[in-house]
């Protein structure tokens, strides 16, 4: 393969724009398309913080101005969707009737916002959060004293629960998990992080819910206890589902995610998929977005014929209700061999997790210590032995230990 | 060129770490991170994150490379280029020496 093929990009968020930058930054000098149905690709992880508040205009979460795009020699189709791809041609056809041949495919579609299966979900009081035009609608509900029910205490309910709460909604967040989310941040920092929403106002319920009905003034919820309410918003934060319409129509493989090999090639090898659209065969899906990120940059890598960095543990962060949370590698211990270890106090200062066992570290989930965090990529990707004792002792340098 | 200001013992930063310099003392429109490599080179640019509000004298450094505490955003010590997202733009460097074991800052002056 020379550096003079074409490539076409469907999808403009990170994955997408991690994916071109990558591609010129190893010096591939063939054509570049960049599908962006969105427009300018933008920080997604904003819409349910700064964004959602309104302390950053739509402006401020671009990732990158028109002019990179001009200077990079990418050729940005802003507003154009795909409506259909031939796999064996390598075309991607779009919505307005144009094709782009290409001898390189990737797919970067992202996801859609899971719709449990709740009647009374098509409200017009009823909010979903992954594009901005969602966040719009949803600050618009937000008023000082609207009444919201947040589904879901994941990452993104739990972020907005806190982005809502500052601005004046009273928000009740229901969730059939007390803690939630426990698989992404084990069990201690998964109870630390949920009881913080009682902490800040928020009605925690712990059930699942049943029903809406729009009634006059509002909407009822009614959950799994017999519990009911009426709400003037409801944000339904219940998970995403990967885009795989696309894939699908091409003959691709699809298996909760279009299922990609270690280069991020679908089952026709010059269409490769990167992202929340994707998965890697024998992985679960990640939905985050270094993951996204690293994604692009391997796709680039396996275009480009050159070999990618080490794969490193995988990380995410959070902020909510002025914390910032950052979490790496495995949390969960299903079968309860980790050594717990807790570094700092919990509470008003900083502190971490770590999950370790037989002398090595499986994860660390941090509040207000990312450097915690950045200490225990290091020491799981060069699998360090660690002593559980010194890794809790704050007097203890993390760095030291990382340079062994 | 200025003569430039002393900020610190070299000895108050530690290899690996970091110290903010206030604005009001380097007269800059930011302030300025001095950050100290492995190798112990020491190294100065402007301290505020190009994403979000966060000081990369808080970063982890290594390799060449501070990375922002808040969303791990890249940037080269030698120049302030930008690595990796979520940052999208460069940040500046500053002429940095030692002497005597002093850390002496030369705001606004390339490295």
């Amino acid at each position: 393969m020379t550096d003079a093929a074409s490539v076409v990009v469907v999808g403009g968020g990170v994955a997408g724009l991690a994916t071109v930058t990558a591609l010129r930054a190893g010096g591939h000098v063939g054509p570049i398309t960049l599908i962006s149905r969105e427009g300018l690709p933008y920080d997604r992880p904003m819409l349910s913080k700064d964004y959602l508040a309104g302390t950053r205009s739509a402006a401020q979460i671009e990732l990158q101005p028109q002019e990179w795009f001009a200077r990079n020699d990418i050729a940005l189709l802003v507003g154009a969707e795909a409506a259909a791809v031939a796999a064996h041609e390598t075309a991607v056809f779009l919505t307005d009737g144009r094709t782009i041949e290409s001898e390189w495919i990737v797919l970067a579609a992202g996801g859609r916002a899971a719709r449990p299966g709740i009647p009374g979900l098509d409200s017009a009081r009823v909010h979903l959060l992954r594009a901005r035009p969602d966040a719009d609608r949803l600050r618009a509900a937000l008023t000082p004293g609207a009444r919201l029910l947040v589904v879901g205490g994941g990452l993104l309910g739990s972020e907005a629960a806190a982005t809502a709460t500052a601005l004046g909604a009273r928000v009740t967040l229901i969730d059939p998990l007390d803690p939630p989310h426990v698989s992404a941040l084990g069990t201690s920092m998964a109870a630390w992080l949920h009881a913080q929403h009682a902490a800040h106002g928020v009605r925690v319920v712990t059930a699942s819910l049943d029903a809406l009905a729009d009634e006059p003034g509002g909407i009822r919820a009614e959950w799994s206890d017999g519990g009911s309410a009426s709400f003037d918003a409801v944000l339904v934060a219940s998970g995403m589902t990967p885009e795989t319409d696309l894939a699908e129509r091409a003959g691709l493989e699809v298996d909760d995610g279009i299922l990609v090999d270690g280069s991020l090639r679908t089952s026709q090898p010059r269409i490769l998929a990167v992202g929340d659209c994707a998965r890697v065969r024998g992985e679960t899906r990640a939905e985050h977005w270094d993951a996204a990120q690293v994604a692009g940059n391997r796709s680039a890598a396996t275009i480009l014929g050159t070999s990618v960095a080490p794969s490193t543990a995988p990380w995410f962060w959070s902020d909510r209700y002025g914390r910032h949370v950052e979490v790496v590698g495995a949390m969960a211990d299903p079968e309860g061999r980790h050594a717990g270890v807790v570094r700092g106090d919990p509470g008003p200062g900083h502190f971490s997790v770590w999950a370790v066992a037989d002398g090595r570290v499986l994860g660390a989930a941090s509040v207000d210590d990312p450097n915690a965090v950045r200490a225990a990529r290091r020491l799981i990707d060069r699998g360090v032995e660690v002593d559980p004792d010194q890794l809790a002792d704050p007097a203890t340098d993390l760095r030291r230990l990382v340079r062994g | 060129m200025s003569s430039g200001i002393p900020v610190a013992a070299l000895d108050d930063v530690p290899v690996g770490e970091g110290l903010k310099v206030p604005k009001s003392v380097t007269g800059t429109d930011d302030n300025i991170a001095i950050l100290r490599d492995e190798d112990g080179t020491v190294w100065a640019l402007n301290d505020t994150c190009t994403h979000e509000l966060a000081s990369l004298s808080e970063g982890w450094i290594e390799n060449g490379v501070v990375e922002c505490p808040l969303h791990g955003s890249q940037f080269c010590l030698r120049n302030g280029k930008v690595l990796s997202l979520p940052a999208t733009k460069d940040t500046v460097a500053h002429r940095v020496s030692v002497v005597d074991g002093q850390i002496i800052l030369f705001p606004n002056e390339a490295p």
